[in-house]
């Protein structure tokens, strides 16, 4: 035992090592195009790999101001913001009805909202272009809003559904005898409630507006209206070869997503899982 | 049991609560699938006419060579994502559940991270990997000295199929292990006590006892891996748009191309439909796969 006893340790120095390395692999490719946005083209040229030698934030403005990039920040911004109220308005709403409530297609009207979680959305792209150009919502300031609530309702209204109806009915009950109406109850008690499950949903919808693509890329055609990853593509037609503008662009678009990452990381990986686990 | 005062609502209450998430789903979600079906049997090229056609569309999309191509690199992207994504996901998990491994914490941050870029930015930064004068790729082979087998990936035919996958597998590896985690926390401490006592090795222990125990978990995370696999676009979009020729294209960017480039939206509304029907048909069919080896 004795002898075993360094062996021992040094398998379980190789194995950390080892999961290390592989860690390390997996963000690698994040950290280059962060240390490379920081050198000039000719030192990028020259070697892909080394580190910058003098760190420097020119790509920055070059993306910033001459790749317009400002434009797709508040583009990708607004949208996000419309669609976490809303998304979170709604959802409140259906799901409050959903769990507090027995009536006529409860059971239908819920099933087809989960079932939206099966939806192949991108599938949308060329019939959802079709119908918008017939209804004359094609390329309006409002047009990529509609798509981007729609398509993230079903999983708040499964999370909250499910939150709600862990909460006690009697609590409802209880702010009824003292007069509370529904309204009340619904937004000054259940609502603080709910704040975990809320917490999580305007995570996830942030992030998935800030970073949706296709639908940006099919339904408007204004550059004003366009979002952060079309902006990318469209910079990337402009600067092809520019390959370390572009990724100071890409850098910039990220770092939202990295802070709310690595503020919330526990609430999105808990809201991404959540669906599969109880189904 | 009579239900208090307080759980009864008007009807008028209940479609203020539902009526307008109902309204903005459905016009999304559930229209477009009617007037996408309509538009399929008709010739129509973004014209003010429309002819009805019939079947014809589909009968053209049954031998569409392109079509089934892009339908196979689906099912390439699908099995390769299956076997490699999911089985690495298994070993990590056998690996956090052990003692052994320290930082948890972090390296479930790392490997998550990535789940919560956007499509295109990965895309680009692959594309730069792969890239041939500035790579990382090629840069490390150059490293190792294996100068031979540079070239420029993504130009060639025969292999990107597997190179756009790559990133596929990459990107979205923290969900299934994040999903076995929580279904492994389920799994009671003592098992795996009463297994250690009988001189279970970590293998046998992931073969006998987290596997079969998650093992309901792994169809549910297969069949989400399957409808999401089957309609991959964003990435390849940007990393090869299809190319070179038709060797990376996939169902969800052959519907864009038809429709868009081509402006055959008649025959794109086909090729949606199609797309819809296959990757449903191989949910199913693997629902029921799922099913039989289980009974």
């Amino acid at each position: 035992m004795s002898i075993r006893q360094p062996f021992r340790k040094l398998g379980k120095l190789a194995f950390n090592v080892g999961m290390a390395i592989f860690s390390f692999a997996c963000v690698f490719p994040i950290i280059w195009i962060i240390y490379s946005s920081l050198k000039t083209k000719d030192e990028f040229m020259l070697n892909a790999v080394k580190l910058p030698a003098h760190p420097e934030f020119r790509n920055y403005y070059k993306a910033f101001v001459e790749g317009k990039m400002a434009h797709y920040f508040i583009s990708s911004g607004l949208n996000s913001v419309i669609a976490v109220v809303v998304v979170v308005f709604l959802s409140f709403c259906a799901a409050y009805a959903l769990s507090r409530f027995r009536f006529r297609f409860r059971n239908a009207i819920y099933t087809f909202f989960i079932a939206g979680m099966l939806i192949p959305v991108y599938g949308l792209l060329v019939p959802l272009f079709l119908q918008f150009k017939q209804f004359g919502l094609y390329d309006k300031f409002y047009t990529l809003i509609i798509p981007y609530i729609a398509i993230r309702l079903p999983l708040p209204i499964f999370l909250l559904e499910s939150y709600i109806r862990s909460v006690p009915v009697e609590l409802d009950e209880a702010a009824h005898m003292d007069g509370a109406s529904k309204f009340y109850s619904m937004t000054r008690i259940l609502f603080p409630i709910c704040r975990p499950a809320i917490a999580t949903i305007v995570i996830l919808v942030f992030l998935d507006t800030w970073n949706e693509f296709p639908f940006s890329l099919v339904l408007v055609t204004n550059e004003a209206f366009k979002t952060l990853p079309v902006g990318l593509t469209n910079f990337y037609g402009q600067y092809t070869s520019d390959y370390t503008t572009l990724m100071a662009a890409m850098v910039l678009s990220i770092l939202p997503v990295l802070a709310v990452y690595l503020a919330f990381y526990k609430y999105i990986i808990q809201g991404m899982t959540a669906g599969a686990v109880k189904g | 049991m009579n239900r208090s005062t307080s759980l009864k609502i008007s009807r008028l209450g209940l479609i203020g609560l539902l009526g307008p998430s109902l309204a903005i789903y459905a016009f999304v979600m559930i229209v477009p699938l009617f007037l996408s079906f309509y538009y399929s049997l008709t010739d129509w090229m973004g014209g003010p006419t429309k002819t009805f056609i019939g079947l014809h569309n589909y009968e053209l999309l049954l031998k569409d060579e392109d079509f089934w191509h892009s339908f196979k690199n689906n099912v390439i992207i699908l099995i390769l994502t299956l076997i490699v994504q999911l089985g690495l996901a298994f070993l990590l998990t056998t690996l956090f559940v052990s003692k052994t491994m320290r930082l948890k914490e972090l390296h479930r941050t790392v490997i998550f991270f990535p789940v919560v870029l956007s499509a295109v930015v990965v895309g680009f930064v692959w594309q730069m990997i792969y890239s041939h004068d500035y790579g990382v790729l090629n840069a490390v082979l150059k490293f190792m000295g294996l100068e031979s087998a540079i070239r420029p990936w993504l130009d060639d035919p025969k292999i990107v199929i597997y190179l756009v996958t790559a990133p596929l597998i990459w990107q979205y590896l923290g969900v299934p292990l994040m999903i076995f985690m929580s279904a492994v926390q389920g799994i009671p401490k003592d098992i795996y006590e009463t297994c250690e006592l009988d001189g279970c090795t970590g293998f046998k222990k992931a073969r006998y006892i987290t596997f079969p125990l998650i093992y309901d978990t792994i169809k549910v995370v297969m069949m989400l891996s399957i409808s999401s696999n089957m309609l991959v676009f964003s990435h390849i979009y940007v990393m090869t748009g299809g190319g070179p020729g038709t060797s990376s294209m996939v169902l969800a960017q052959y519907a864009y191309k038809t429709s868009f480039s081509s402006m055959q939206l008649g025959y794109g509304s086909a090729v949606t439909i199609g797309m819809f029907i296959l990757s449903f048909g191989i949910v199913i069919l693997f629902k029921r796969l799922a099913e039989v080896r289980n009974s």
